[in-house]
């Protein structure tokens, strides 16, 4: 499993590096901390005949609050968010949710954007993104634009980023005290893909739901959320009776396909016991 | 000749000698001797069942091997249920198995043969041919083993309780984390080969090697160096080492081959995919009186060398009944073949999947007479030895019962059911259960010529020869014919020559797996090296002795009847009148005018062992913790019992132990090849095919019995690949204790979180 042969760069800049996408545009893969695309590369399922490495491009590694929102530098690695400098019901999500991605030597080289960028329908961040509405900043030649989540991912490993363009910040809207957030996940060993995973972020207010998001992974070609769950929740509160509701309506909400991790209606028990745990 | 009375080093857990430099990284496998040598690699089929219609390319192909005269293999045994295939080392014209080698190509590096291998374009016409070998009739199947004591039928209508069950074990890898491979070169002043292959057979191979090559044997050199697990996956002769020979001999150069990983599993050897369909009779009280078997052995396209595709059906039909008592049975088991991978032995071969049977058949009795598992258990276990089974086995001496008494206690499943039936009162919707499940077995181990000779096959297996000497320094070097990759035999067999001869183990060097080294032997599998090559090393070391004893009875003015051999020095017995043993040994060397005529120069044995083969017993327990909602098993706890006669290095038993559990969990839970309904394989990376890690396998409680076996001259037994052999059975069990409220047990091997699940599902919507 050796890749074929191709051509690499190392730009020293954003803008170096989208000259260099200009040019080669559908040629190209951005290279960040490579735990996606190298082993692609060496099962030759991916061959880019040029690799762009941004490893060196200063001005992508934040997390800070701006604004009201989030902001995460494209190359913050996993494991900086697993650990995160911010607390509430956003740090608790995104600690509880990154635990979960690969083994530790993964995590500390694989890097926020590329997951996103990946767009691996099961990829925790790209989960977590859809269900806090993330708009996802992306920068060309031509200038910058921000893509909404909705608009975001296609399929699988397809997003509409542009081949001349290049993932550079994630903006998380900021969820204050009154949000709860819960994520599940089942994998069949620690540190593999998920076979499903379920996100929630809840706002409560006088201890009723006010508005509810789930957002679940591994039943359709990207992140789905699970619009007619969110809506057994509102109004009620959050007891396991409609928990117990809304857990049984993600399971039928879903049309997943099978493979060989899942069938169809494995995927379904999954989604509903998922939802029931993430949302505890 | 017997074991010196009083043992310092056997029994010993010593440091193995083969560890540092592994740890080090000073190890040296096939790998670092290919790195720099020109690279081959196979251009591979892409359709299940097909004939190949033309290749275009730069690569070498059947027809090139043609015109060389190359030969074909045969993994034949001569008995008339066998259907005798032969096979071309490339696909000359068919292709019957996704991944099957049809082309090579070389490059001069690894990266340039993938890119060599890419431009070679194979044109393929698919063949709708149900029947995969024209030489076996319309059913596929290669072989078929039929049993029956008279009164089967009699028997079951005396039974007060029939259970049946169908036990389904899915295609499994051995999956060594080193691949196979092989570094191959000419040399051109001598007109030898040298091939440095990743095998568990040197000397096999290298027969084989120069029959298919038509070299002398004397002009081939098999060496195995440091091998990173084979498990059975490397015994069996792999076309793709012979063609790099060829390559070699070809090029007069060198030229090596690792298959990567995605090869290794859709292309090397294939394992279990058994369907087992049981019924077994009971009396009211739990006694096994009978059982009535059909064996289904999916063995893939082709038979491997040597033991051929006729292991897994019939040694399934000859050790079903196990380490129970059972009168009367009937049995028809075959081997089919299909468009899949060959399928040939891994580690436990054939009884991973019996003892899953007659362990889930046992259970299954139990739950339904109202007895308990250990107690059924306890009222079918042989418990008088020689015992000979119905199918004419002998069981040498072991503690079936008393293994399971000592697990059981030792496990406190008093304690267990409190625990479990409180996690299963206040779990709730999203509680996990708990699941306790045992299985016993006997594991036939350390067999020779006269059990395989029944086999019929074309190398009948079986015995040892050690060559033992001790240069004029006193250090003694034991050349075998086993070939150990991981069993520990460098530190066991010196533990054996040291207690024989009073010498310390680092006195004493193992020369193994070069066949310009060492004495033709079969090489390391099916459990046999401490047994066979620790007897015959034994037997050399005491001869070896004798030859010293005479020695010091001429330098010692005494009778050699009398010396007594203790750290490093032969006295005369009950006198402090003695010399060391290294002074002894120039003598030998240097001053034979000191010795008699009679006495032979130099210090040079040869010894060999060829026993009938020897039980080792054991009783696993398993604990699992099962969450209903998502199907998914954790083993929370797991305790074997075992008893493998005298043990030489108890630290290198229990890392086997370890490592055949960790096999067997994965067995039961984890690991599945994949095929789908076009022959190709789902699972070809460890993104889909699923190896335990260390988080999926718990600390594994170990307790030993000793029985010192009367059918070993060192009383050992063999036992490695006992792990993988209780293991699933246990593990199955537990799934189905744990699932007992429901009723609900799955007989599938693994037990996949979404066949549990499915269970629980079609259970409850019943409901």
């Amino acid at each position: 499993m050796k890749p074929p042969i191709f051509q690499y760069e190392r730009p020293g800049s954003v803008d170096e590096a989208l000259t260099l996408l200009a040019e080669h545009g559908d040629e190209a893969k951005v290279l960040s901390g490579g735990q996606s695309l190298v082993p692609m590369m060496n099962f030759r399922l991916a061959r880019p005949e040029i690799l762009i490495d941004i490893g060196q491009v200063a001005g992508l590694g934040q997390i800070e609050r701006r604004n009201g929102h989030l902001s995460i530098g494209a190359r913050v690695r996993h494991e900086e968010l697993v650990h995160p400098p911010f607390d509430g019901p956003l740090g608790a999500l995104f600690a509880s949710a990154g635990r979960h991605i690969g083994h530790l030597p993964i995590r500390l080289r694989g890097t926020f954007g590329g997951s996103i960028a990946h767009a691996d329908p099961v990829s925790e961040w790209c989960l977590l993104a859809t269900a806090l509405e993330a708009e996802i900043v992306v920068r060309s030649v031509r200038g910058e634009r921000i893509i909404a989540i909705a608009d975001f991912f296609e399929m699988t490993f397809t997003t509409s980023i542009a081949d001349d363009e290049l993932l550079t910040e994630v903006r998380v809207p900021w969820l204050g005290d009154d949000w709860v957030t819960g994520f599940s996940e089942f994998s069949r060993r620690v540190g593999d893909f998920a076979v499903v995973a379920v996100a929630s972020a809840v706002r409560l207010e006088d201890g009723r739901v006010a508005e509810a998001r789930i957002a679940a992974g591994g039943v359709a070609g990207t992140p789905v959320r699970l619009s007619l769950a969110e809506a057994k929740l509102v109004g009620r509160e959050l007891n396991a009776a409609a928990i117990g509701d809304a857990a049984a309506t993600a399971a039928e909400e879903i049309n997943p396909s099978g493979d060989l991790h899942g069938s169809p209606q494995y995927r379904r028990d999954l989604v509903q016991a998922l939802t029931r745990r993430a949302l505890r | 000749m017997t074991m010196s009375t009083n043992p310092v080093w056997v029994g010993r857990s010593i440091r193995r000698v083969e560890d540092a430099p592994l740890v080090r990284g000073d190890g040296r496998y096939v790998g670092d001797i290919a790195t720099g040598m020109a690279t081959a690699r196979f251009v591979r089929s892409s359709v299940a069942s097909g004939t190949i219609a033309s290749i275009e390319g730069p690569a070498l192909t059947a027809a090139d091997l043609d015109a060389d005269g190359v030969g074909e293999i045969h993994a034949v045994l001569h008995r008339p249920d066998f259907v005798k295939v032969h096979q071309p080392l490339l696909a000359r014209d068919r292709v019957r198995f996704v991944g099957e080698p049809i082309a090579v190509v070389v490059g001069r590096t690894p990266e340039e043969a993938e890119d060599l291998a890419e431009q070679v374009i194979v044109e393929f016409d698919a063949l709708d041919d149900p029947v995969v070998h024209s030489e076996t009739a319309d059913s596929n199947t290669v072989v078929e083993g039929r049993f029956a004591t008279p009164n089967v039928d009699a028997a079951f209508e005396r039974a007060d309780h029939i259970v049946e069950l169908t036990l389904t074990s899915r295609r499994q890898s051995a999956m060594p984390i080193e691949t196979r491979g092989a570094a191959a070169s000419f040399d051109r002043r001598t007109g030898r080969l040298t091939v440095n292959s990743s095998t568990q057979a040197p000397h096999i191979m290298r027969t084989a090697i120069s029959d298919l090559l038509a070299m002398a044997e004397r002009d081939v050199q098999v060496i195995a160096p440091d091998v990173g697990g084979a498990f059975g996956q490397k015994l069996h002769l792999a076309r793709e080492d012979v063609v790099v020979a060829w390559l070699a001999k070809q090029r007069r150069g060198a030229v090596a081959w690792v298959e990567d990983r995605t090869e290794n599993l859709t292309a090397s050897w294939h394992s279990r995919d058994h369907v087992q369909r049981v019924r077994g009779g009971f009396s009211a009280d739990g006694q096994l009186l009978v059982i009535d078997a059909d064996i289904e052995c999916d063995v893939g396209a082709w038979s491997c060398y040597p033991v051929t595709w006729a292991v897994e059906p019939l040694m399934a039909m000859g050790e079903f009944p196990g380490p129970y008592r059972l009168a009367d049975y009937r049995v028809r088991s075959r081997g089919l073949a299909s468009y899949s991978c060959p399928v040939a032995p891994y580690r436990g071969v054939s009884r991973p999947v019996i003892t899953a049977s007659i362990e889930r058949l046992l259970d299954t009795a139990a739950r339904d007479l109202g007895i308990e598992a250990v107690e059924i258990r306890r009222r079918n276990l042989v418990t008088e030895f020689p015992h000979t089974s119905v199918t004419g086995v002998v069981h040498d001496e072991g503690t079936y019962v008393e293994a399971l008494d000592l697990a059981a206690t030792a496990f406190d499943l008093p304690a267990f059911r409190t625990r479990q039936v409180a996690a299963r009162e206040s779990g709730g919707t999203d509680g996990v259960l708990l699941g306790v499940g045992i299985s016993t077995f006997a594991e036939r181990t350390g067999y020779g010529t006269p059990v395989f000779a029944q086999r019929s096959m074309g190398v009948t297996l079986g015995y040892e020869n050690v060559e033992m000497s001790m240069d004029p320094s006193g250090f003694v070097d034991v050349r075998i014919g086993a070939s150990p990759h991981g069993q520990g035999l460098e530190t066991t067999l010196s533990q054996i020559v040291a207690d024989q001869m009073g010498i310390d183990t680092d006195k004493v060097r193992v020369i193994h797996s070069d066949t310009d080294q060492t004495p033709y032997g079969f090489g390391t599998f099916a459990s046999r090296s401490i047994v066979i090559c620790g007897g015959a090393t034994q037997i050399a070391a005491g001869l070896l002795r004798e030859r010293l004893a005479h020695v010091a009875a001429e330098v010692l003015e005494a009778s050699h009847h009398d010396m007594v051999f203790s750290n490093g020095r032969v006295s005369v017995s009950g006198t402090d009148v003695g010399v060391d043993i290294a002074e002894l040994a120039r003598i030998a060397y240097h001053h034979t005018e000191k010795l008699g005529a009679d006495i032979p120069t130099g210090l040079s044995t040869v010894a060999s062992y060829d026993p009938a083969g020897t039980f080792s017993n054991a009783c696993h327990i398993a604990e699992i913790e099962l969450d209903p909602a998502t199907g998914h098993v954790a083993v929370k706890r797991f305790l074997v019992v075992e008893d493998a006669g005298t043990l030489i290095n108890p630290m290198i038993v229990d890392g086997q132990i370890r490592g055949g559990v960790a096999q067997g969990i994965a067995n039961a839970l984890l690991e599945e090849i994949v095929y789908d309904e076009d022959g190709n394989i789902l699972t070809a990376s460890l993104m889909d095919y699923l190896p335990p890690t260390a988080t999926e396998i718990p600390n594994i409680e170990i307790h030993h019995l000793e029985t010192p076996t009367s059918a070993t001259i060192t009383g050992a037994k063999g036992l490695g690949e006992g792990g993988t052999i209780g293991a699933p059975a246990a593990v199955l069990n537990a799934i189905a204790d744990a699932l007992a409220y429901l009723g609900v047990s799955v007989n599938e091997l693994p037990a996949t979180p979404e066949r549990i699940r499915a269970s629980i599902r079609s259970r409850m919507e019943q409901q």
